[in-house]
């Protein structure tokens, strides 16, 4: 099974553009060929996460019974507080919605399915997205991750409050013309989910964006 | 040095320029030199530049006014090649090394004007030129507005594309100070004091506004030292955000302002790194608006000759920039204010020739403060004509009565060579009025205040009619603690004393807005308004003569205000004479209301980075890699980047096309499908709500089963199809078009939320997730088999519109026996992330058949053949499913009504001769018809031809070895085997057959090969 399975060519979202940088310059003097050389200068980081499992979650988070399902399945309390997440070592849950939640996991799609199912009654959805999204993190100095998120998005994130390593707040928004599900953590680090289909274009605007800082895309 | 009116160092004052270090431009191809801090208007004064351009409509020399954004003159097009701007005003121009400006106005050259010295054209244009002179005839409308234009002179823009770059920010904050003068600063320090987050724009390259060019101490400190510790205060909060060169151009609902900030125009054009201009998007919770006031120029005859400014201005170039824009100065003004010019200029040791006040006892202090260095005053006085040619060389002066009304004395000459001139000062209400508040006429202040506020928002220091130094700085501080309070920050309590000011109690001015002169005011010389647009006094007199009576159309029947400084000097003398000439009062009369841009905004900025390839998000699916290295042409489906064919090397389009047409057919082809939008679908009452979106009926489609559908809107007509399949309890999978994913799960999205709330069913879009490979043809089977091992791939196991769960090249995938090719398909899904290994393995298993890539070319010409529609292609939102001869896919037996059921029983849904889907056959098997073509019946009918349809998808079939086509037809499907025609815009008619529109294997054989 193991040797099947590692020949299996697997492709992140955003596998074309891990090693890439902003410095468009210097890649046409390597000839082409892509120029990776450390943080020294790029005040930008965005990192892919490796390939996980991405969970759409629907319910009724007013239900107790629901809650508690999805508490004790995941080890971690159903956020009903609009736009705030909460995190463990293994699972991941936005609220999206009264009764939306994405549920980013390291545990695999199908186990983590059936034991909501199991858990949980009633009128639920769980939607497996895991091939359609990506989680990316956007680490650098506060100047360059602020600004590149006030370039790219409406949205007040310097108005939340810090996140803790078991909380911080998250929120759905347009991103650039795309979309992204965005949330602080608590080294001072954005992470952002956004669409497969979309995920070139993302790339792009952030190394375009970041530009002024230098910015460089790891896998 | 040529700088001739460049000042050396004045006692009490400290300019902002560094005479050490020079700065070289050149002016309409001169070459000219500044020195650093310098804008262009003080370098071009310093150098002695009388005429800077010529004006609009009379071509007369014009120079430089005033000494910001009100300047109507100083018209500049500022660098050359790709990069050229043109329409700045030098005045804002901060001189940069190598600066090239060159007037917009006057050909070939401002200081020898072709149009001036023929003098006829000006008088060709009265107010309302455009109506008069140009009016007929009609078709030769293009020519006049060619002619007027090229005269005028506005400038020309780059034919290159931009090379700078332009970014956008979106900001928030709890309160945004606009300005930074005095009101504006200590607003800020006190918002930002009470921790609210601040953010300050000021349009000056520097902050201080007034106080930059102020002879004023403030607690005991020169005022410019004063501003310096107070922007070093500001910069030290972190909540504080500066932005110098950063023009608030726009106040919109929700307060929502725009800032354009120009971060690289001041270092030159060449040293453009970054983005040049920036958009900041900026919501705030409290604006305090500190945006200062425009000084009113006095309206006399021939007030428009080079040499007559404003006072503010000279003091401006005086104080702050070390240049006197000439020799012997008359002082006209209205109010004491305006006496502190003769004060700079006479400390700057030139020579005051007079103060024409037209106040017939002027008394305050500072009036005395004058008189004791020496200068004369002329009480009662106005200058009611100045001469020369380009340059002032008199001003004519004369006794006047108490209301200024009438000339009652002699006409005095004064030779001097600069009149400087103060009207008293209008509040630069254009923010405050954006957000809809109605300028309130003060007799007072002799202005319009800002009106009751609409926003939360508040006026304060000179904008809003307080003009005294300690009052802008007490009601800024006010108005700073007040609106943090507001944000939430603070008590609302100060934190800081208020300053000390010295300063002159001021005596009340009087209002005066047309000088008169010895002859009245239509023989006099032009007595000029609005300078930029060549709008005289007798020009607004003149339409009120010819029935004119609204501000708002005298404003488009003279042109007032219209030019690029929107009437910042002009419009309130304009609307005094107006409601003068009315014999009504100036609130009687009202004002124009002031729109968005402040200033004007490069269109670079507007668009930001949202050019090129981000102008709109290019959507990749997972094998994109693939088809672009196998040298695909792709086509943009929505959002899209879809493969379009696969040329091999030296193949046209056509020939790719017809390549894989017969490969599919033949043998098999393979298609990337990902971009279907595809929706899973759960909940208890998951079956009923599709049933009531679909046509037909789903509540009895089984496990297992997949099911073609289309959806109306209300009004009856198609808006999409797809493949809707059950995988569980509860649970579907809908497909829709590519470009119609997103609309169809809003669709969905607003029946459930807003009609149906109590059927239970969640919607969740999964277009990414899957990856859809689909192989088509006779050979199809055979490929699927040699990498998928776990499903029974029998014709009468795995049946058409039958899915199945299995493995493919061991990946899970999940397959769809479904067709729009009409042969034997698999639509293979698996996540995307094994997107490019299933593609890959497909292509290897498919090798030994030739296995055939193909686009969506092929994949149009393929369902064409089979009469297949497109929606959106052959539908376009007027077509029920009747008129698609698709009848058999509407449930006329369900319980519940589908959307658009009941219209499809509207008369007009129902009657004959609706245009109806068809095949055509042209009679020449080879000529293609194109899309869109119109089909007659008589091609002898003379024009305007009864028009019977058009063609909406047609295709040159290289399985069938004719061109094929559909086309919707009135009444078509009765017309089976009749001739009609296409005539088309070459003068070609093409004449084909109607015939049905299935062209091949019309009883669906194919699709169950073995």
């Amino acid at each position: 099974m193991s040797n099947k399975l590692s020949s299996i060519k697997v492709e992140s979202p955003l596998q074309y553009f891990h090693r890439r940088t902003s410095h468009q310059s210097q890649v046409a003097a390597v000839n082409g060929t892509e120029l990776f050389n450390g943080d020294a200068e790029f005040a930008l980081v965005v990192k892919e996460a490796p390939i996980c499992t991405h969970l759409n979650l629907r319910g009724d988070g007013r239900d107790d019974g629901f809650s508690a399902g999805v508490s004790e399945v995941l080890g971690i309390p159903l956020p009903t507080e609009p736009g705030h997440y909460h995190c463990n070592h293994e699972h991941s849950l936005y609220w999206l919605g009264p009764d939306e939640w994405m549920l980013v996991s390291q545990a695999g799609a199908l186990t983590l399915e059936a034991a909501l199912r199991q858990r949980l009654t009633g009128h639920i959805s769980i939607v497996d997205l895991s091939g359609g999204q990506t989680l990316i993190n956007m680490r650098g100095s506060n100047t360059a991750v602020q600004t590149m998120l006030k370039k790219s998005s409406v949205y007040d994130f310097a108005g939340w409050p810090s996140a803790q390593t078991d909380k911080g707040c998250c929120v759905q928004t347009t991103f650039a013309k795309a979309t992204a599900v965005v949330s602080n953590k608590s080294d001072g680090s954005f992470d952002l989910i956004i669409r497969r289909s979309f995920a070139d274009y993302i790339a792009r605007w952030l190394l375009d964006a970041g530009q002024e800082f230098g910015c460089r895309i790891e896998g | 040095m040529n700088q001739v009116n460049r000042l050396s160092a004045v006692e009490g004052t400290r300019t902002r320029i560094d005479g050490t270090v020079p700065i070289n431009f050149t002016f309409n191809g001169k070459q000219l030199q500044g020195v650093a801090g310098d804008t262009l208007a003080s370098a071009l004064l310093a150098n002695g530049v009388k005429v800077v351009g010529r004006s609009f409509k009379y071509s007369r020399p014009r120079g430089i006014v005033g000494h910001g954004a009100e300047e109507p003159n100083a018209i500049m097009q500022i660098g050359s090649g790709a990069a050229t701007v043109p329409n700045l005003k030098a005045t804002q121009v901060e001189l940069y090394e190598g600066l090239e400006a060159a007037s917009v106005n006057g050909w070939p050259s401002v200081n020898f004007d072709l149009m001036s010295i023929s003098g006829w054209f000006g008088r060709l244009m009265p107010p309302g030129f455009y109506y008069k002179t140009f009016m007929y005839p009609a078709k030769l409308w293009m020519t006049y507005e060619h002619f007027i234009r090229k005269a005028a002179g506005l400038g020309s823009t780059p034919v290159q594309s931009d090379p700078d770059s332009y970014d956008k920010l979106n900001q928030h904050c709890d309160v945004l100070v606009v300005g930074a003068g005095p009101a504006g600063l200590v607003a800020a320090r006190e918002a930002a004091r009470a921790g609210a987050r601040v953010i300050v724009a000021d349009e000056q390259n520097e902050f201080g506004g007034s106080l930059l060019a102020s002879t004023q101490t403030i607690d005991g400190q020169l005022a410019v030292d004063w501003v310096a510790d107070l922007v070093a205060e500001l910069n030290g909060f972190d909540n504080v955000q500066t932005l110098p060169r950063s023009t608030v151009f726009g106040y919109y609902d929700h307060n929502f302002l725009g800032i354009l900030e120009r971060r690289t125009d001041h270092l030159g054009i060449s040293a453009a790194a970054g983005s040049r201009q920036r958009m900041h998007r900026v919501r705030a919770k409290q604006v305090i608006l500190a945006a200062g006031a425009f000084e009113r120029p006095l309206v006399f005859a021939h007030n428009d000759i080079p040499g007559v400014m404003q006072a503010s201005s000279v003091s401006t170039y005086v104080n702050r920039y070390g240049v006197a824009p000439g020799s012997r100065l008359v002082l006209f003004t209205t109010n004491d204010n305006a006496y502190q010019t003769a004060i700079d200029w006479h400390r700057a040791g030139r020579q005051v020739v007079a103060i024409v006040d037209s106040r017939s006892q002027p008394k305050g202090d500072i009036v005395a403060a004058v008189k004791g260095l020496g200068i004369e005053v002329m009480a009662g006085h106005g200058v009611i004509e100045a001469q020369g040619g380009k340059r002032v060389k008199r001003a004519l002066v004369a006794r006047l009565n108490a209301q200024g009304a009438d000339i009652v004395g002699p006409v005095e000459t004064l030779a001097c060579d600069l009149i400087a001139c103060s009207g008293g000062w209008s509040p630069a209400i254009h923010l405050s009025s954006h957000t809809g508040a109605k300028p309130v006429w003060d007799d007072s202040i002799v202005g319009f205040r800002p009106g009751k506020s609409k926003q939360q928002e508040r006026s304060v220091g000179a904008c809003a009619g307080t003009y005294a130094l300690s009052g802008c700085l007490d009601d800024g501080a006010r108005a700073g603690a007040e609106a943090a309070k507001l944000a939430g920050h603070g008590d609302g309590k100060l934190y800081f004393p208020s300053a000390a000011v010295e300063e002159y109690k001021e005596q009340p001015q009087q209002a005066l807005f047309l000088v008169p002169h010895s002859k009245k005011t239509s023989r006099a010389p032009s007595q000029f308004v609005d300078m930029q647009l060549d709008v005289s006094a007798s020009g607004i007199e003149l339409a009120v003569r010819e029935g004119f009576e609204s501000v708002e159309h005298i404003k488009r029947y003279t042109a007032m205000g219209f030019g690029t400084d929107q009437g910042k000097l002009g419009n309130i003398n304009g609307m005094a004479i107006l409601a003068n000439a009315l014999g009504q009062s100036i609130p009687e009369t009202g004002t124009t209301i002031f729109r968005p841009s402040y200033t004007p905004t490069t269109f670079g900025a507007i668009a930001g980075r949202d050019i090129g390839e981000l102008f709109d998000p290019e959507r990749y699916t997972a094998m994109h890699r693939w088809h672009a290295e196998q040298g695909a042409e792709f086509e943009d489906v929505g959002q899209w980047k879809r493969p379009w064919y696969f040329p091999h090397v030296g193949e046209s389009m056509h020939q790719a096309v017809n390549r894989e047409c017969l490969a599919v057919r033949k043998s098999v082809g393979i298609l990337d499908a990902s971009t279907l939008g595809k929706i899973d679908i759960q909940g208890p009452d998951a079956a009923e709500f599709i049933t009531r979106m679909y046509t037909n009926s789903y509540l009895k489609l089984a496990l297992g089963k997949c099911r073609y559908g289309v959806m109306l809107k209300e009004d009856g007509m198609i808006f999409d199809d797809g493949v809707c399949a059950c995988l569980g309890d509860n649970h579907y999978l809908m497909f829709t078009t590519t470009g119609g994913a997103a609309g169809v799960l809003a669709w969905l999205e607003l029946w459930q939320q807003t009609e149906w709330p109590h059927l239970n069913v969640y919607f969740t879009s999964v277009t990414d997730h899957w990856t859809t490979a689909t192989i088509t043809g006779p050979n199809a089977r055979k490929v699927l088999a040699k990498v998928c091992g776990d499903i029974e791939l029998a014709n009468d196991e795995f049946k058409f519109m039958d899915w199945r769960d299995g493995t493919v090249a061991g990946v899970a995938a999940r397959i769809f026996r479904i067709s729009f090719t009409g042969e034997l398909t698999y639509e293979i899904n698996v996540p995307a992330h094994y997107g490019r290994h299933i593609w890959e393995a497909l292509i290897a298993a498919g090798e030994e058949f030739g296995i055939t890539p193909y686009g969506t070319e092929t994949m149009h010409v393929l369902r064409a053949e089979k009469g297949f529609i497109i929606v959106g292609q052959d539908t376009d939102g007027s077509m029920t499913p009747a008129d698609m001869n698709m009848d058999w896919v509407v449930g006329k037996n369900k319980t519940f009504s589908f959307i658009g059921k009941r219209s499809l029983q509207r008369s007009d849904s129902v009657r004959e001769n609706r245009k109806q889907l068809v095949g055509l056959k042209t009679i020449d098997a080879n000529t293609v018809l194109p899309e869109g073509a119109q089909v007659v019946f008589d091609a002898k009918q003379a024009i305007p031809m009864s028009m019977q349809g058009h063609v909406t998808s047609s295709y040159y079939s290289a399985n069938l070895g004719h061109s094929i086509a559909l086309a919707v037809v009135k009444g078509g499907h009765s017309r089976e085997g009749q001739i009609v025609h296409c005539p088309l815009a070459d003068g070609r008619t093409i004449a084909a057959e109607i015939v049905s529109s299935v062209f091949y294997d019309p009883k669906g054989e194919r699709q169950n090969v073995e």
